[in-house]
């Protein structure tokens, strides 16, 4: 993945400008020309990544609007088929050669694929795609479409008949590289209503965005380094070291996950639109099933709705119903990167939800205060386990990993700043709160000294303490 | 304009104003108990001119080659003590930190208060670092953090943009790709008769066979520190180079602060690039040194034209790459030619 300062990442500089930018022009200008300004500030955003990638989410977009288009008028099955399979190839197709190929082809020496780079550039381009920067957003932009034409299809929605809206549905800025995933019959009502200027909605825009970016560059960007040190090193430190650094690893993947939805639903709030939320505490659930609806929501419920459910979902005999559960774990996994350690992850998800569902259906625990608190924080240690399969690169790192966590004598010592602790304490307090609710809302019920005193508090954490690693967000990835 | 704009507006106004007086509070928090830390671990030279700069005449901004040194070495004595040993009279500071170019000095001269009067810096210019193997080099992106802390503004918003990664945070991939790109594209051009590049870019210069013996065998070893040699200095400035821009604007600041400034134009190994390679390399460094002495003489600086100073002996790692790294003598030889330009 390149990133440049010209990239326009949410924590950076120039997102800081483009975005008052395009919301005074969204605002000025009549109604009929805002999709214009949207959609040439959604270009320029993807553009600024690498010009050459708007090529591949036109060709999705076209693809994708011709073929619904086409499906919905035939009433010929077969000829549905066609056109829904044209779709989902040419999606998928995307999705294989860029993201999975890989798999399959020799290794490539970064040198020698940069040499071949210059001397052949169109080659080239496809080369450095496919081995070295994945285009950004492809996996999301991709399964927001295939959704639209997979609803299409199954006459849910009417397919769009303005090319124009339908660019920008698939493209919007501040969903387009890492979600969250919209469906059609959500995000496209909100991109052609006519929304008027709101204070209510900018200020909560703003405490979004603020806590978003407290989150992403105060908690996630200070533990990248000490989650580095250890992963690329386990057997150098002492034990605790190791168990925190692989216990930090989930943390840092939340906070920075979930830092960049907050950040896009605060943009996407700039301009009226009502993104859905992609978290919601995922690590205090009591099951994994529960974490399994707070986290990347926008994701585990498109695998419901578009594999679980059509594989037939549970009302199926036992084992097939097993072998869907799995299915979708491994898929989803999967679906984060070419490498067998996200297979693993996702069929470890799978393993703890068939087992937590077996041991439901025999006998229901009963939900007092210890048995929920015990199922947190087995549910936490077991999810910040299974993290350690996605961090990796190769399986060849476990023995090593596991290795340092039970028997070490490395030395080194991981030390957490007095900033970073009061981070850390901060973050869990706002977790706590927010646990029935969200950031923007919370901060309603507060008298207006002590919001300001949240405010405050919060960009001294970000203007003073905000780690300094070189990381984008770690889901551009995928 | 409708009563929610207006409202927006006013309201908006207001906490835009409080939160900047309130980020203007929170730098003078940052700066008191924070602002160290920050220099430690990212920009520590910040720190080192800060404990030198009310009390020197002179202040010698270097790099790696000011202060390595060999086991074998009479002494150790940096570049810069060699030239204050010479200068009894003036108080001398050293700011050195490995791989440190311009683009590091820049920001460190901009933050010189122009309270001592009469003040002389001398600025290291190594050859080497105009080229493009420096300038898309992987160490540069972490260089560009440090000069970020650097920046004369206000601390906090130095580390905000930190943060927020704005410096030349290129990934090494892609510098890697742009000086393929430049190895393959820029083309060597003389109007010399007695030059003439036969293979006028780095790409096809290195891939001309050499140290071939009378059976066709190649020396390997030779074969790669050539190349090396001709990566390093097979090269030519302009004013779009990069360096040059910065070199510019360091005379600049620096003369608008009324301070005199000294290039010292380091030296490099001639005697093995001409045995590596040739007179067309040669050529290509002593032209390249003379556009450096030429116009920065012309723009009001001293330039001490080190370049062609120190025979092969005396370089450090001659066996293994073109670096500026001297034996004891070699920097002595160095300091005393600066010294007396002084």
């Amino acid at each position: 993945m390149q990133v440049t300062e010209k990239t326009l990442l949410f924590n950076s500089v120039a997102f800081f400008i483009f975005l008052p930018v395009v919301v005074l022009l969204y605002y000025f200008l009549p109604q009929k020309y805002r999709w214009v300004v949207l959609l040439a500030a959604s270009y320029f955003f993807y553009g600024s990544w690498k010009i050459e990638f708007l090529s591949l989410i036109m060709f999705s977009t076209l693809v994708d609007f011709y073929a619904a288009q086409a499906l919905h008028r035939q009433k010929v099955t077969w000829r549905r088929n066609v056109f829904l399979g044209i779709s989902l190839s040419a999606n998928l197709g995307l999705l294989f050669a860029f993201k999975y190929l890989v798999l399959f082809l020799p290794s490539v020496d970064p040198m020698i694929a940069n040499i071949y780079t210059v001397d052949h550039p169109f080659l080239g381009f496809l080369l450095q795609g496919v081995y070295f920067s994945i285009p950004v957003g492809i996996s999301f932009y991709t399964f927001q479409t295939l959704s639209y034409t997979l609803d299409v299809y199954h006459n849910r929605i009417e397919p769009e008949k303005h090319l124009g809206h339908f660019a920008l549905f698939v493209s919007f800025f501040p969903q387009l590289v890492a979600g969250p995933i919209e469906r059609f019959s959500r995000l496209m009502p909100q991109l052609k209503a006519k929304h008027v200027v709101s204070y209510k909605r900018f200020q909560q825009a703003f405490r979004l965005m603020l806590y978003g970016f407290f989150i992403k560059m105060c908690i996630a960007d200070n533990l990248s380094p000490l989650v580095d040190a250890v992963y690329d090193n386990p057997s150098t430190f002492t034990q605790w070291s190791t168990w925190f650094g692989t216990f930090a690893f989930g943390l840092q993947i939340y906070t920075d996950f979930a830092g960049y939805s907050l950040i896009a639903q605060g943009a996407a709030l700039c301009l009226g639109i009502s993104l859905m939320d992609n978290f919601k505490t995922p690590y205090f659930s009591t099951s994994i099933g529960e974490f399994w609806n707070r986290w990347h929501i926008s994701l585990s419920t498109w695998f419901r709705d578009y594999v679980y459910v059509p594989l037939g979902g549970n009302r199926v005999s036992l084992l097939r119903w097993v072998v869907n559960i799995l299915a979708v774990f491994i898929i989803s996994g999967f679906w984060h990167g070419a490498n067998y350690t996200f297979l693993i992850w996702g069929a470890i998800h799978g393993m703890l939800y068939l087992v937590e569902r077996l041991i439901n259906a025999n006998k229901r625990l009963p939900q007092t205060r210890f048995v929920l608190l015990a199922g947190g924080v087995a549910i936490f240690i077991c999810v910040n386990i299974a993290w350690l399969f996605f961090r990796i690169d190769s399986l060849q790192q476990v023995p090593r990993h596991v290795n340092a966590l039970f028997q070490t004598e490395g030395v080194q010592n991981l030390t957490l700043s007095l900033p970073i602790i009061t981070m850390l304490v901060t973050f869990l307090i706002a977790e706590i709160l927010t646990y029935n609710s969200r950031f923007d809302r919370l901060l309603d019920r507060y008298p207006t000294v002590l919001r300001w005193i949240v405010y405050a508090g919060l960009i001294w954490c970000i203007a003073a303490w905000a780690g300094v690693t070189n990381h984008p967000f770690i889901y551009f990835q995928f | 304009m409708s009563q929610e704009i207006k409202h927006i507006i006013s309201k908006g106004l207001i906490r835009l104003i409080s939160i900047a007086v309130i980020v203007l509070g929170f730098n003078q928090i940052y700066t008191s108990y924070f602002l160290n830390t920050d220099l430690d671990n990212h920009g520590p030279m910040l720190l080192e001119l800060s404990h030198i700069v009310d009390t020197c005449d002179v202040i010698y901004f270097g790099e790696s080659s000011n202060f390595t040194t060999h086991p074998d070495d009479y002494n150790t004595l940096r570049i810069s003590d060699n030239i204050a040993a010479k200068h009894p009279n003036k108080s001398f500071g050293t700011i050195n930190h490995g791989a440190y170019h311009v683009g590091m000095f820049l920001p460190l001269v901009k933050q010189l208060a122009m309270s001592k009067p009469s003040r002389t810096i001398i600025v290291t210019m190594n050859l080497r670092t105009f080229n493009q193997d420096v300038i898309f080099g992987p160490s540069e992106a972490n260089l560009r953090l440090a000069s970020r802390f650097y920046e004369p503004s206000l601390p906090i918003l130095n580390k905000i943009f930190a943060s927020l990664n704005h410096y030349d945070n290129r990934s090494g991939h892609e510098r890697d790709l742009l000086k393929w790109k430049a190895w393959t594209y820029d083309t060597l051009v003389s109007h010399e008769d007695s030059v003439d590049f036969k293979y006028n870019t780095i790409r096809r210069w290195c891939e001309v066979p050499k140290f071939l013996d009378s059976a066709g065998i190649q020396d390997d070893a030779k074969r790669q520190l050539a190349d090396q040699y001709i990566k390093a200095y097979a090269f030519q400035i302009d004013d779009s180079n990069p360096m040059i821009q910065e070199f510019d604007e360091l005379l600049q600041v620096a003369q608008q602060k009324n301070i005199r400034v000294v290039f010292n134009l380091i030296p490099e190994n001639i005697q093995d690039a001409r045995y590596y390679i040739g007179e067309n390399l040669v050529w290509l460094m002593q032209s390249n040194r003379d556009f450096l002495v030429e116009r920065y003489a012309n723009l009001g600086a001293t330039v001490v034209d080190n370049l062609e100073l120190l025979p092969s002996k005396h370089f450090l790692d001659r066996a293994v790459i073109p670096q500026e790294h001297y034996d004891a003598k070699g920097r002595e030889l160095v300091g005393l030619k600066v010294a007396d330009m002084l």
